[in-house]
C-alpha cells in the first residue's frame, strides 16, 4: 500500500482512535496522577493501638485537665478533660498544640550542652550529664569556698508553690544565697493586696462561676487570664444561663479586646487610670449609701474618719472618695462618662453576687498595687469577701513540709547579705523579687557569679528586655535548665535541658485564681524522647554532688520522692477528693460542703489515685465567716492598711516622711498613702512622644516563656503578622493625624529604643494609643518564630510602680515615624 | 442534591453561636491537629496556607468606643446544593447521600481548582507545596487521616473519620443509630465556650434541629441557593445583615 497523504491521515486517525478506545491512555493518566502524588516525602503516619491518657497541662500555672490521644507510643492529639474540676473540657489553643512543643526538635535541646565560641554565637558541644553536673557543682563549691555564696542566683519561672520551685529555692538557701528571683506576675500584686488589706498570705481565690455580675478592670478574662481553660468554660457557662440569670460582665479596657467585645458593657478609660475609675464607682456606692452596712461597720477599718491609738484623727476611706472621686472628676481623669460610672456603680450594688477583679491582660506581668487595692475595696464595700460568688479568703493546701534545710556557717553568712535586687529592704518593703532591679544592679557592678535560669525566658518576656540581656552579658557563668532554644538559653554557658511538659511529672499547687483548694499533678505520657532530664532530678543530683550540708538537705532519691513526701500531708488532712465524678461541677457544691471522698486506706493508694486523676481537691468552703477571716492587726478588713503604715514608718526611720514617700515613688501625702488611691503616673516629658504604647496579649499568641507553636500561627490574622512584619493597632483617626493608612510602614520610637512595624487601623483601638501584641519578635527558636515581628518589651521604659516597686509596663510614650 | 429531597434521612449540620464565640482559635488548632493539616513557615500568606476552618473578625464599622467586633468561624458549609461538586472534572468531590457531607478524594483530584473557584465561601484550600512537618513533627501525625500531597485540593470533612469510628462502634454493639454526642467533629468537641453544636438537622432529638429554627439563626450567602448546613446564631442585627447582600431597607432589624 502506497503511503500517500490520504493513507497517512487514515493511519494517524485510526491510531488515535484505536489508542483512545484501548485502556492504555486512561491507565497512563491514572498512573501519572498516582505517581505525581506518591512522593516518598509525603509522610505515612504509622499505625498503632489508639489509647487515651488523662493528665494535666502544665504549660502555665492554670493546670487544665487534658486527655492525650496516643497511637502506639506517639502523641497525636491533645483534648480537654470534661471531668477535670478546673476546666471541665475547655483548654486554650497553646495547650491544644502541645504536641508541637514535644516533637519540634528545631526548638529543643536534646542533651546537655557546653558553650563553645563567644556568647550568643550558638556554637555548642554536647557533653554527658556526669560532666555537666560535675562542672556546675564544682563551680558552686568554688563560690562557696571563696566566701561569697550569695553570688549564686536563680531566676525561676515555675509556679511559686510548685515542688521544682521549692527545690531551687532550697538549693540557694543551703548554698547560702538570698538571690532567688521569680518572674514577675499579676499573682504577686494580688497576693500583696491580700496581705495589705486582709493580712493573709493565702492564694487568690475568686468564686467567678457563682458571680452574677463581674466588674473586670482590664482582666483579660477571655484573653488568657488565670487558668484560660477555666475562664473560657466559665464564660460559656455564664451566657448559657438564660437572659435573666445570665452573668453580667463589665469590661474596663482601653481597647476592644476579645473580653471587651464579649462583655455586656465595655468602658474604655485612658490607660493607667483604672484606679480612679474604681474609686469613682466607690464614690457612688458611698454617696448613695449602697455599701454593705454590716460588713463596713462590723468588719472594716478606716471607712469612716477615725481616731487612732495616740489620739490622732485619721481620714476615712469614705471621705477620701467623696472628696476626690466624684464622677465628674473621674470623668476628667479617665475619659469615661460620669453617667456611665454612676450606672455601673448602681448595677454593681443591685447585683445579687457581684465581684470586682483587677488585672491586665493575661496577668503574666504585675499590675499597679494601689489600683488593685482600689478594685478590691469595691468588693469590701459590697461585703463581697468570703461570700458565694465573691473573693474568698483561703488557707493554704495541707501539704507536708520537707524536713528543715540544713544551713552551715557559710550558708548562714551568705543569707544575711542583702538581696541584689533590694526586694524586702525598706525601699521595697512588700516586693519578694524585682527582676528589673536585679538586672540594673548587675549592670552597675553587683557581682553574680553563677546564675540559674529555670522555666523562664526573661530576655523576651520582661519589660525592658534589653536591660536584662545586657545584665546577663555581665554574669560569668549562666546555667540554663530550659528545654527550649530560647533567647535566654542561647546566652547560657551550660544547658541542662529539662523535659517538656508531656514527658514529666509536675505539680501545680493551687492553680491561678481557683476558689477551692486544688492540687494538680501531671504525669509523663511519653518516655523522654531525647537525653533530657527532669529539672527536679537535676537540682537534687547537683545538691548531692555539692556535698556537705547541701547534700544532706536533699535526702530524696529522685524528684518523685520529694513530691510524694509533700503530698503525704493531703492524706493526713483527710477529706478531699481525688477522683472527679464529673456530673456536678465543684463550684456548685462549695456551699453544701459535701465531700465524697473515697476514704483511702493508705497514703500509697491515695497517691496512686492522684497520679491517675491528676488532682486532689476539697469541694467545700465555709462562706461568710468574717470574724475569723482577717489576720490584719485590727482583725478587720483594712481600707487603711496598717501594714503600709508600719512599712513607711520603718522605711523613714530617722529621715523625713516626705523623702521616704518620694523614694517609695508615692505622690500622695497624708492618710491617703495608706489607702487605695489613684496615683497619677509620672509621665513627665511627653514632649516629642505624643502617643501611648500599650502591649496587648492575645489568647492565640503565646506570650510567656513558651514560644508560639506553629499551629497558632494559623490563627493569626494577616493584619497582625504578615511575612515578618508585625502590625500595630491604631485608631483610624490617630492614623490619619500622622498620614498613615492601612499597612503603612512605620518606625515606633520610645526613649528606650525603636522597632519597625506596619499599621492596622482598628476602630476598637483608643485614639492616641498604639497597641502591640506581645509574643513575637523572637531572635531564637526555629524558622516558625525567629525573625517574625517585633517585641514591644524592648522599647518599654523602666518605670516603677509606687510602693510595690514592680515594673510598670503600661506607661511608655512613643512617636511614630512613617517610612 | 436539593434540600427538599433531603427532608428525611440524615443531614449532619452545625450551629455556631456567635454570641458565645470568643475567637480563641482552639477550633482551628483542634481541626489542624485532628486532620494532619500542614503548617507553612509563613502562615501569614493566606492565599497559600491551609486552614479547613478559618476565623474571620467582623466589626460593625462604628467609631471608638461604639465599636463592636464579632468572630465568625467558617468551616466548609457542607451545602445541600454544593456548587463545588458538579464542576469537578475528576469526580474527586461528591456529596454523601447518607449524611449530606461533601467529601474530597485526594488521589482523584487533579488540582484544577475549579471547585475552589466555584465555592463562594473560600472553604477549599490547595496544596501549593509539599506537606511540611519538619524537625520531627511528622511524629504527631494521626493515621486516621491521610496526609495530602502537593497539587491537590483539601477541605473540611466534618471529621469524617470520626463518623466512621462511631459507626464501627455502633455496629460492634449491634446498633444502627448513632447518638448525638457519639459523632462530633474535633472543632465542636474542642470549643471551650461550647459555642458550636453539631448533629442531624433532620432528627428532632438532636439539639441542632431546634436551634436552626431560632429567629436569630442565619446562614452565609443564603440567597445563592447553596443551602449550607452550617448555621449561625447572633442576636446582633448587624451581624446577620452582613451574612448576605441586602438592598437598602430590605433587611429589617429586630426591635
Amino acid at each position: 500500500m502506497e503511503l500517500d497523504r490520504r493513507n497517512f491521515i487514515k493511519f494517524v486517525a485510526g491510531g488515535v482512535g484505536g489508542t483512545l478506545l484501548s485502556p492504555l491512555p486512561w491507565k497512563l493518566i491514572d498512573d501519572i496522577a498516582i505517581w505525581t502524588q506518591n512522593w516518598s516525602w509525603v509522610p505515612t503516619p504509622a499505625r498503632g493501638k489508639i489509647s487515651h491518657i488523662d493528665t494535666v497541662c502544665t504549660l502555665c500555672s492554670g493546670a487544665c485537665g487534658i486527655t492525650v490521644r496516643k497511637v502506639g507510643d506517639r502523641v497525636v492529639k491533645i483534648e480537654g478533660r470534661e471531668d477535670y474540676p478546673v476546666n471541665r473540657g475547655g483548654i486554650c489553643p497553646l495547650g491544644m498544640a502541645g504536641q508541637q512543643i514535644l516533637y519540634n526538635e528545631g526548638i529543643r535541646w536534646k542533651a546537655p550542652m557546653k558553650r563553645l565560641g563567644p556568647r550568643g554565637s550558638n556554637r555548642w558541644k554536647e557533653i554527658s550529664w556526669i560532666e555537666a553536673i560535675d562542672t556546675v557543682s564544682t563551680r558552686i563549691r568554688g563560690v562557696r569556698q571563696s566566701g561569697n555564696p550569695e553570688q549564686v542566683a536563680a531566676i525561676d519561672g515555675n509556679q511559686s508553690r510548685s515542688s521544682v520551685a521549692l527545690l531551687i529555692r532550697r538549693l540557694l538557701e543551703t548554698v547560702g544565697s538570698p538571690n532567688y528571683l521569680v518572674m514577675p506576675g499579676q499573682e504577686h500584686t494580688s497576693a500583696m493586696v491580700q496581705l495589705l488589706m486582709q493580712g493573709s498570705d493565702g492564694p487568690v481565690a475568686l468564686d467567678l462561676e457563682n458571680a452574677d455580675f463581674v466588674l473586670s478592670f482590664g482582666c483579660g478574662l477571655l484573653d488568657g487570664w488565670g487558668a484560660p481553660g477555666r475562664m473560657m468554660h466559665t464564660w460559656g457557662e455564664w451566657v448559657s444561663r438564660g437572659p435573666k440569670e445570665r452573668t453580667f460582665v463589665v469590661q474596663i479596657d482601653p481597647r476592644a479586646s476579645d473580653t471587651a467585645m464579649k462583655a455586656d458593657l465595655w468602658l474604655a478609660p485612658l490607660p493607667g487610670t483604672e484606679a480612679a475609675l474604681a474609686l469613682g464607682i466607690a464614690h457612688v456606692l458611698v454617696k448613695e449609701k449602697l455599701y454593705h452596712k454590716e460588713f463596713i461597720e462590723g468588719h472594716s477599718l478606716g471607712f469612716d474618719d477615725w481616731t487612732g491609738q495616740k489620739g490622732i484623727t485619721h481620714r476615712g476611706f469614705s471621705s477620701l472618695v467623696l472628696e476626690k472621686y466624684a464622677p465628674r472628676d473621674v470623668e476628667n481623669i479617665t475619659g469615661v462618662k460620669a453617667e456611665l460610672i454612676i450606672r455601673v456603680a448602681r448595677k454593681f450594688a443591685a447585683a445579687r453576687a457581684p465581684i470586682a477583679v483587677a488585672g491586665r491582660g493575661k496577668g503574666l506581668l504585675p499590675g499597679g498595687l494601689y489600683e488593685h487595692m482600689a478594685v478590691h475595696a469595691l468588693n469590701a464595700l459590697r461585703g463581697r469577701i468570703n461570700k458565694r460568688g465573691g473573693a474568698l479568703v483561703a488557707g493554704n493546701l495541707p501539704l507536708s513540709d520537707w524536713p528543715e534545710a540544713e544551713r552551715d556557717s557559710a550558708a548562714r553568712d551568705g543569707l544575711e547579705r542583702t538581696r541584689v535586687d533590694g526586694a524586702g529592704t525598706p525601699h521595697y518593703p512588700f516586693a519578694r523579687s524585682l527582676i528589673h532591679r536585679f538586672s540594673e544592679s548587675i549592670r552597675t557592678g553587683s557581682p553574680i557569679d553563677t546564675l540559674f535560669i529555670c522555666s523562664a525566658n526573661p530576655i523576651h518576656t520582661v519589660p525592658d528586655s534589653r536591660g536584662i540581656e545586657e545584665a546577663l552579658k555581665a554574669v560569668p557563668f549562666i546555667v540554663s535548665l530550659s528545654p527550649f532554644k530560647d533567647e535566654t538559653s542561647l546566652m547560657a554557658d551550660m544547658i541542662l535541658p529539662d523535659h517538656t511538659h508531656l514527658e514529666k511529672m509536675t505539680d501545680i499547687v493551687w492553680p491561678t485564681g481557683i476558689q477551692y483548694p486544688l492540687y494538680a499533678l501531671s504525669r509523663p505520657v511519653v518516655r523522654p524522647i531525647y537525653g533530657t532530664r527532669h529539672s527536679g532530678d537535676v537540682i537534687i543530683s547537683l545538691a548531692k554532688k555539692i556535698g556537705g550540708s547541701v547534700a544532706r538537705s536533699f535526702p530524696w532519691k529522685n524528684f518523685e520522692e520529694a513530691v510524694k513526701q509533700r503530698a503525704k500531708g493531703l492524706y493526713d488532712a483527710g477529706g478531699g477528693e481525688s477522683s472527679p465524678e464529673g456530673s456536678v461541677p465543684v463550684w456548685k457544691r462549695l456551699a453544701k460542703g459535701q465531700s465524697q471522698s473515697k476514704g483511702h486506706s493508705s497514703f500509697q493508694s491515695l497517691w496512686e489515685d492522684i497520679k491517675t486523676s491528676g488532682c486532689w481537691y476539697i469541694p467545700s468552703h465555709s462562706f461568710g465567716r468574717w470574724t475569723e477571716a482577717f489576720q490584719t492587726p485590727s482583725g478587720k478588713f483594712e481600707f487603711y492598711s496598717s501594714a503600709i503604715e508600719a512599712a513607711v514608718k520603718n522605711s523613714s526611720k530617722g529621715g523625713s516622711l516626705d523623702t521616704t514617700l518620694q523614694e517609695l515613688g508615692i505622690r500622695a501625702r497624708g492618710d491617703e498613702v495608706y489607702m487605695p488611691h489613684y496615683e497619677k503616673p509620672g509621665s513627665g516629658a511627653d514632649k516629642g512622644y505624643p502617643l501611648h504604647l500599650l502591649p496587648i496579649e492575645l489568647i492565640n499568641l503565646a506570650s510567656g516563656w513558651i514560644g508560639n507553636p506553629p499551629f497558632l500561627n494559623k490563627t493569626l490574622f494577616d493584619y497582625q503578622l504578615k511575612g515578618s512584619d508585625l502590625f500595630i493597632e491604631m485608631n483610624p483617626k490617630t492614623a490619619a493625624e500622622y498620614g498613615l493608612s492601612e499597612g503603612s510602614r512605620i518606625i515606633l520610637r520610645s526613649r528606650r529604643g525603636e522597632l519597625r512595624a506596619r499599621t492596622h487601623l482598628f476602630d476598637g483601638a483608643m485614639p492616641g494609643v498604639v497597641f502591640i501584641p506581645v509574643g513575637l519578635g523572637h531572635t531564637a527558636y526555629d524558622r516558625y518564630l525567629k525573625g517574625k515581628g517585633a517585641n514591644p518589651y524592648e522599647i518599654i521604659e523602666r518605670v516603677e510602680d509606687p510602693l510595690s516597686g514592680q515594673p510598670i509596663w503600661w506607661n511608655t510614650r512613643v512617636k511614630v515615624v512613617k517610612i | 442534591m436539593k434540600s427538599k429531597d433531603n427532608a428525611t434521612g440524615t443531614r449532619y449540620g452545625m450551629v455556631v453561636d456567635l454570641d458565645k464565640c470568643i475567637g480563641c482559635g482552639v477550633c482551628v488548632v483542634a481541626c489542624s491537629s485532628e486532620n494532619n493539616v500542614s503548617v507553612l513557615y509563613d502562615e501569614s500568606d493566606k492565599t497559600r496556607n491551609i486552614s479547613w476552618l478559618k476565623i474571620y473578625r467582623i466589626t460593625n464599622g462604628k467609631g471608638f468606643p461604639e465599636t463592636e467586633a464579632v468572630y465568625l468561624p467558617r468551616p466548609c458549609m457542607q451545602c445541600d446544593n454544593p456548587p463545588c461538586v458538579p464542576v469537578c472534572p475528576a469526580t474527586a468531590t461528591r456529596q454523601d447521600p447518607n449524611t449530606g457531607t461533601v467529601s474530597q478524594i485526594y488521589t482523584r483530584c487533579i488540582g484544577c481548582r475549579y471547585c475552589m473557584a466555584a465555592c463562594p465561601y473560600h472553604a477549599r484550600d490547595f496544596n501549593w507545596y509539599d506537606p511540611s512537618f519538619p524537625n520531627g513533627m511528622d511524629r504527631y501525625l494521626s493515621p486516621e487521616v491521610s496526609p495530602r500531597m502537593r497539587g491537590v485540593v483539601e477541605k473540611c470533612t466534618f471529621c469524617h473519620h470520626r463518623l466512621m469510628r462511631a459507626k464501627a462502634k455502633a455496629y460492634a454493639e449491634g446498633r444502627r443509630d448513632i447518638a448525638q454526642d457519639e459523632y462530633i467533629p474535633a472543632c465542636v468537641e474542642a470549643c471551650p465556650t461550647k459555642a458550636i453544636t453539631f448533629g442531624d438537622l433532620n432528627n428532632p432529638k438532636h439539639e441542632v434541629s431546634a436551634l436552626i429554627k431560632s429567629p436569630y439563626s442565619f446562614r452565609l450567602l443564603e440567597r445563592l441557593g447553596t443551602e449550607p448546613k452550617v448555621y449561625y446564631l447572633s442576636t446582633k442585627d448587624w451581624v446577620r445583615r452582613m451574612a448576605d447582600n441586602y438592598l437598602e431597607g430590605e433587611f429589617i432589624d429586630r426591635p
